[in-house]
Parts: structure tokens; C-alpha cells; sequence
């Protein structure tokens, strides 16, 4: 199975490592949505006009690691900074802090927060007149937590169709609590959603293109992810959730992503 | 007639919602009536959302990342405990701005029991740096202080009783972050935070006409805290009593301690709330359940000053 941005999860590897700290499965989980964004989607203007950017919120921060790399490519971050993550005096840490890093929309860790502050942006934006889009991206066991659905209520109540989620839908919290029929559950709350490989651009483009705006709802869109995706023994591997690779697993790591 | 200050609220956010497009209220399932004429006034800027107040906390951060005052209101518990992470994580954490207004705060709802009741907050909101804890005792220390203040990148906390202190306040003396002294004595002096300032005049009544007479000083800003009237004070007198509606556990007395505690030779003394009130009756039941009446507060200062 071919793999996507191998290159982003190389750095990612390399700075957790290098900080012996960090989430690898969850941001290998999420690297390829974040970065078609950024790459595809998120209009990034200049620093003196940067209240016309569309805006980015990484509700599960825990996944950080390639919100900073994607950053990096971008050019928001620089290398020096990234370099520095984990270390004492860095802008970058285990969890985003916006207060630290220019382009980072909120400070996430606690989970459950990103959403409905993204819920309250998009309003405003409305309010304004503005055509700013708004992009969120949650897990699938943040889906747990009953401010999400608080925000999904507010959201359609609210008919915010300049917001559009993405689900982490990598399963990890099905072996926890099962959270089922998420695309069901969704559309309940009066949301459009459509289900998508959030490892591959071509099934994220054609999701863009049926899942299309509408005039009063929000949307999301599920992605069917694998958690750990990239790295054979990390995959759908709960042992790795927040666990830091030795000297033998980072050659195997490396390995499999410079094939 | 005194003016209620919830309805100064509506009046207060009504006045200045129309001439600030910025001000925006949210309110979770509270105060429908009183804000309709900001509704009015102010179109698309008020939202009534219902019953899922973390998520309205949240909420405000983002709309303030586009540029507006978000005003929050609701019943204190539901807005100060509840979302008590939502608001360290949103404005402690991110540094941002809110106006946060509560009513309900200790037991105003006296009879709606123990899950109305609220008299941490001083505590919990005076952990935050970026805070301004105001407690108006009156409509008008309202109408000045949200005036002032609202727009500050604060987390604006303004804490409503429904049981206004009735004490004339000259409005020139009402000012942000400073207290008043509202009787000179020599006996003792005596702190009143918000409401508690009418049990303070009418304890200072009784004893002036025995002429023994305590000092009374008023807070209604109670982060920033102004210290130099209380040193000044307690220098003189060396005899602190405070009363107020919060809990001991980290209440308004601890700044006070605080505050004077290189003083030499002082007695102090406090009144406020000892643990859950699980009563219900009317407030002024419940105050002399928990030593907050004029009778209690009149024992305390006896055996004080005797």
C-alpha cells in the first residue's frame, strides 16, 4: 500500500525522538489530512493581512507533531523551531500552544475544546460577512467527550456551512468505548457528511467535490484512517500510543519510510 | 425603587451594544425578557444557546479571535464551575478576552438547593493572572465598572446579586479596582465585599449609636485588589473583620491576610461560608444559617471590639 508524505513522518520521528516525547501513531494518523489542507485548501495570506486566512484548528492536539512539520513545510515554522520541540524555552510542545506558535488557532490538549471554539470563529466570521472558511479536525474518541455534540448541535443550529470537520476515524477509540454509526450520528445533529480515505488526496478531493457546500449546514467528513499509518509495527498498535522508538525501531522506522 | 442589576445588565449591554458593533451576548437559557431589547437593538449579536454551556465558552474564544466582546451570562455555577476548564484553557491559558456575567451566585436561588448555589468562584477565578473579579453591590457600580472594563483583554468576571447592598454610592467614587471607604472609626475595620456592605452599615449604626465606632471600607473590585486602603486601615485600627458571600476556602480574606500580613499586632477575623449549604429558605434564612446576618455579624464585632 503506497504511502503518502513519508517525508512528514520522518520529521516527525525525528523530533520526537529527539525530545523523547510525543504522540507518533495519532500524528501519522492525521499528517496526510493536515497537509492536503495546507496544501490544497487553507489560503494562507500575508502576516499584515492575516485576518483573511482561513482558518486551522487541531482540536485533537495530542497529534501536533504534523500540524508543527506541515507548518514547517509551509514556511510558517522555521526549522530552527521545530528542532527545538520538547526542549525547555521551545515554542512547540506535546500540545499546541497559540499563545507561542503564529499560525496555531487554539492551545488543544484538553480534548473537546477545539470544535466548539472553532463553532464560535465560524459565527463570527458569519456575523462579519467574511468568506473565511473554517477547517476543524477531531479524533474519533475527542467524539467521546459531550462538548462535541454540544458544538455539532450549536454548528447546525447555527447553520454554519462555512465550517467543515474532519473525523480521525482510526478506531483506536472503539476498543475503548464503542462510538458507532459516526456517519449516522453526525447527520442526526443536522450536519452533511460523506466518508473519505484521509490517507489519500484523490479520495479527499472527491469528497471535497460530492460533499460540496451548502446554504445553512455544516459539514464533516469522516476519514477512515489507520492509526500509527506508514510504519508496519506502529499500525492500529495500542502499545505505541505515546510510546518513544529505541535505536533498533527508529532503523526499521527509517527504513520503511525511505522505501 | 432599586434598580435590579440584572436589569442594568440588559440596559447596560443595550446602551453600549449599539453604539459598539463588537459586543455580542451569549446567554445559555437565562434573562430572555430583559435582553430583548438588545435583541432589537443589536441584531445578529444576541444568541440565546441553550443548555450546553461548555461549548458556549468556547464558543465566545472563537468569537473573539474575530474580533468581538463576547458577554456571557448565565447562573454562576453553570458558568464559573461547570466550564471552569473551558475558561482556564480558553482565556487563563490563551490569553484572551471574555465578560463573563453571573447571576445566581452564592445562594440567591436560595430555594432551588445546593446545585444553585455557587461561592467558589472568587477562588477559582482568582487563580488567573489575566482576571478582574468584580462584585457590584448596586446597578449603578455595575453600569460603571462593565462600562470601564468590558473591552479590556481580560477574563471580565462580574459576579450579580440579587440582593443589592441599597447603600448610596456616589458615582464619582465608583471606580475600577479601587475601594471605598464608606465610615470612619477607629474601633475596627470592617471589609464588605458586594452585598455585604448593607449588614456592614447597619452594624456600623448600631455601634456608633453605643459610640463605639468601626471603620467600613467596601469592595466591589476585588482583583485588582486595592491593598492601600486596607493597610491604611488596619495600620490605624489593628482589628480586621471581613464579611463576604464566598467561600473561606481561599475567599476574599486570604487577599486581605495577605496584604497586611507584615503589619505587626493585628487581630483578624473573617465571616463567610464554612462548607455546602444544604438548605433551602429563603436568602436571608440561609444567611442565618451560615452567620451572615446583621445578628451574627453584630456578635462578632461585639466580642471584637468589647
Amino acid at each position: 500500500m503506497s504511502v503518502l508524505n513519508k517525508d512528514l513522518r520522518q520529521r516527525i520521528v525525528d523530533i520526537i525522538i529527539n525530545s523523547k516525547e510525543g504522540h507518533i501513531p495519532s500524528a501519522f494518523s492525521v499528517v496526510d489530512i493536515i497537509n492536503y489542507l495546507y496544501e490544497k485548501k487553507i489560503k494562507l495570506p500575508k502576516k499584515n493581512n492575516w485576518n483573511k486566512r482561513d482558518y486551522f484548528f487541531l482540536s485533537k492536539g495530542h497529534g501536533c507533531a504534523a500540524l508543527y512539520v506541515v507548518l514547517n513545510k509551509f514556511k510558517i515554522l522555521s526549522d530552527k523551531d521545530l528542532n527545538s520541540y520538547g526542549n525547555f524555552g521551545s515554542k512547540l510542545g506535546g500540545h499546541p500552544d497559540m499563545t507561542k506558535i503564529f499560525g496555531v488557532e487554539a492551545s488543544t490538549g484538553s480534548l473537546g475544546h477545539g470544535l466548539p471554539t472553532a463553532v464560535g470563529v465560524a459565527l463570527g466570521l458569519k456575523i462579519k460577512n467574511n468568506n473565511n472558511k473554517v477547517y476543524c479536525l477531531i479524533g474519533d474518541g475527542e467524539c467521546h467527550e459531550g462538548s462535541i455534540w454540544e458544538a455539532a448541535n450549536l454548528a447546525s443550529n447555527l447553520h454554519l456551512n462555512n465550517l467543515i470537520c474532519f473525523l480521525d476515524w482510526n478506531k483506536s477509540a472503539q476498543k475503548l468505548l464503542k462510538i458507532e454509526n459516526l456517519k449516522k450520528k453526525w447527520e442526526a445533529f443536522g450536519w452533511k457528511s460523506s466518508i473519505a480515505d484521509g490517507h489519500s488526496e484523490k479520495s479527499l478531493d472527491k469528497c471535497f467535490i460530492k460533499n460540496k457546500e451548502t446554504t445553512d449546514r455544516p459539514r464533516i467528513i469522516i476519514c477512515k484512517n489507520i492509526k500509527g499509518k506508514g510504519v508496519s509495527f506502529i499500525e492500529d498498535n495500542p502499545v505505541w500510543h505515546h510510546k518513544i522508538p529505541n535505536n533498533e525501531e527508529y532503523k526499521i522506522i527509517k527504513k520503511e519510510l525511505t522505501l | 425603587m432599586i434598580k435590579k442589576l440584572r436589569q442594568q445588565f440588559a440596559d447596560s449591554v443595550t446602551d453600549i451594544g449599539k453604539k459598539d458593533k463588537n459586543l455580542i451576548v451569549l446567554v445559555s437559557d437565562i434573562s430572555h425578557e430583559i435582553l430583548k431589547p438588545f435583541a432589537k437593538a443589536c441584531p445578529g449579536r444576541y444568541y440565546n444557546l441553550g443548555i450546553c454551556e461548555q461549548a458556549i465558552v468556547n464558543m465566545a474564544a472563537g468569537l473573539k479571535k474575530v474580533g468581538f466582546y463576547p458577554v456571557l451570562h448565565t447562573i454562576a455555577p453553570f458558568l464559573i464551575e461547570r466550564c471552569y476548564e473551558q475558561i482556564k484553557l480558553d482565556f487563563g491559558y490563551q490569553n484572551l478576552g471574555v465578560n463573563l456575567v453571573s447571576v445566581g451566585g452564592t445562594y440567591d436561588y436560595s430555594k432551588l438547593g445546593c446545585s444553585h448555589h455557587c461561592y467558589s468562584d472568587f477562588a477559582l477565578m482568582n487563580q488567573f493572572s489575566n482576571c478582574n473579579i468584580i462584585v457590584p453591590g448596586s446597578a449603578l457600580e455595575f453600569k460603571i465598572l462593565f462600562k470601564s472594563i468590558y473591552k479590556k483583554n481580560k477574563i471580565n468576571y462580574f459576579r450579580l446579586t440579587e440582593n443589592p447592598h441599597q447603600v448610596l454610592i456616589k458615582s464619582t467614587d465608583i471606580r475600577f479596582g479601587r475601594g471605598i471607604k464608606i465610615k470612619k472609626g477607629n474601633s475596627l475595620t470592617l471589609v464588605a465585599v458586594g452585598s455585604k456592605l448593607k449588614e456592614a452599615i447597619q452594624a456600623y449604626n448600631y455601634f456608633a449609636s453605643k459610640k463605639k465606632y468601626i471603620e467600613v471600607l467596601y469592595y466591589h473590585t476585588l482583583k485588582p485588589f486595592d491593598k492601600d486602603l486596607l493597610r491604611s486601615s488596619v495600620k490605624k485600627n489593628k482589628r480586621l473583620l471581613v464579611i463576604e458571600e464566598f467561600s473561606k476556602k481561599g475567599g476574599f480574606f486570604s487577599e486581605c491576610l495577605n496584604a497586611t500580613k507584615d503589619i505587626k499586632n493585628v487581630f483578624y477575623e473573617n465571616i463567610g461560608i464554612d462548607s455546602f449549604v444544604q438548605d433551602y429558605g429563603t436568602y436571608d434564612q440561609l444567611n442565618s444559617r451560615t452567620g451572615l446576618d446583621l445578628d451574627s455579624l453584630k456578635k462578632k464585632i461585639f466580642k471584637i471590639i468589647k
